[in-house]
């Protein structure tokens, strides 16, 4: 377990309220950054971060010397899944629309190629948001475990429980559809590199 | 070196994983690949272009989550002590009484009556410690009265 970790959480075990703050704020960023793009809206995405730390303080006994980020993650991720069971679609995108059998999809403007998506162009950051989100559950999550709660592989794995080459696998197949997704604005990212 | 392979390598140096040989094989997958070198690029922006969330969580949340905690806080295990206790001093009390009035059957006096009066006064109201106090009373006061032999029956 990180040695910062550790103390605080020994200190807070003997009734200091102010480690815990500590520890709050040391995962607020990235902590909070996971669940925001999960969640409905940033209401549910604090009640989110509460909840984890809720719930890990109270089974803290459970992980003892194990990686606190990882637990804490842990927690988040069975969060984020519970929510994502209970939200089904109300319509499939790819049921059929009319009696034609002509898809939702096909009949929707495409929000990569949109005239307002190409308008916000400037804003790449903002295309790739929305880029991610329609990925797939699984690979959605590695991309923004990776890039916005900055979690190594090695992590993302203990989160997902899986090997830590499906993880790799995971943000690579997030990275092709992005490509995809995004286009020609996807090569933009190579400018903004010093 | 595929470029899959390349990519993960990549990545893997991106979040600081790298091994010392997957940091060599890298280094000559990148001289050997130009192209490696533009996607480093990209994986590079990629990081700097995600915008930070317009929102954080609430500023007193720990503030929260300590009130949560206290609120979800179990009630404290009954203690069992003090019950056990008296259960214990009750049962002694009554074991006592029975041992004295089996002894006592043949002296045909008024401690059994004497006692049995003391526990009818008891009722719903009355503090158990302090009704199991006034039996033992009673109980010493009846015997000290009534002696459980007679010293001419030896």
């Amino acid at each position: 377990m990180d040695h910062d970790d550790a103390t605080c959480l020994a200190a807070w075990r003997r009734g200091d309220t102010e480690a815990l703050g500590a520890l709050v704020e040391k995962y607020r960023r990235p902590l909070f950054g996971y669940l925001v793009r999960f969640a409905n809206d940033p209401h549910q995405a604090d009640e989110w971060f509460q909840e984890t730390w809720v719930r890990a303080i109270q089974h803290m006994n459970l992980f003892r010397q194990r990686n606190f980020q990882g637990w804490l993650f842990r927690i988040a991720h069975n969060l984020v899944v519970d929510h994502l069971r209970r939200k089904k679609p109300e319509v499939s995108l790819d049921a059929p629309a009319t009696e034609e059998g002509a898809p939702w999809k096909a009949r929707l403007a495409d929000p990569a190629l949109s005239p307002a998506l190409a308008a916000a162009g400037r804003d790449l950051g903002r295309q790739i948001e929305a880029a991610a989100n329609r990925l797939p559950p699984e690979q959605r999550e590695v991309f923004w475990l990776r890039m916005a709660a900055d979690l190594p592989f090695k992590e993302i794995a203990r989160v997902q429980r899986v090997s830590i080459n499906t993880a790799l696998a995971r943000m690579q197949y997030a990275l092709d559809k992005l490509r995809a997704d995004l286009g020609p604005a996807y090569r933009e990212l190579q400018e903004m590199t010093p | 070196m595929n470029p899959k392979d390349l990519e993960q390598l990549l990545l893997l140096e991106q979040s600081g994983e790298l091994t010392p040989q997957q940091q060599r094989r890298l280094e000559a997958g990148l001289a050997a690949a130009p192209a490696a070198r533009q996607l480093r690029r990209e994986l590079q922006g990629l990081a700097r272009a995600i915008p930070e969330p317009s929102t954080g969580p609430a500023p007193d949340a720990t503030e929260k989550i300590l009130a949560r905690l206290a609120a979800n806080r179990p009630a404290p295990a009954h203690n069992w002590f003090p019950t056990l206790a008296a259960a214990a001093a009750l049962a002694l009390l009554l074991g006592s009484y029975a041992l004295h009035s089996s002894r006592s059957l043949d002296a045909g006096t008024g401690r059994a009556q004497a006692t049995q009066s003391a526990m009818l006064d008891a009722d719903e109201w009355t503090d158990p410690l302090e009704q199991e106090f006034a039996d033992l009373e009673n109980l010493f006061r009846v015997m000290a009265e009534q002696p459980l032999f007679d010293l001419a029956d030896l």
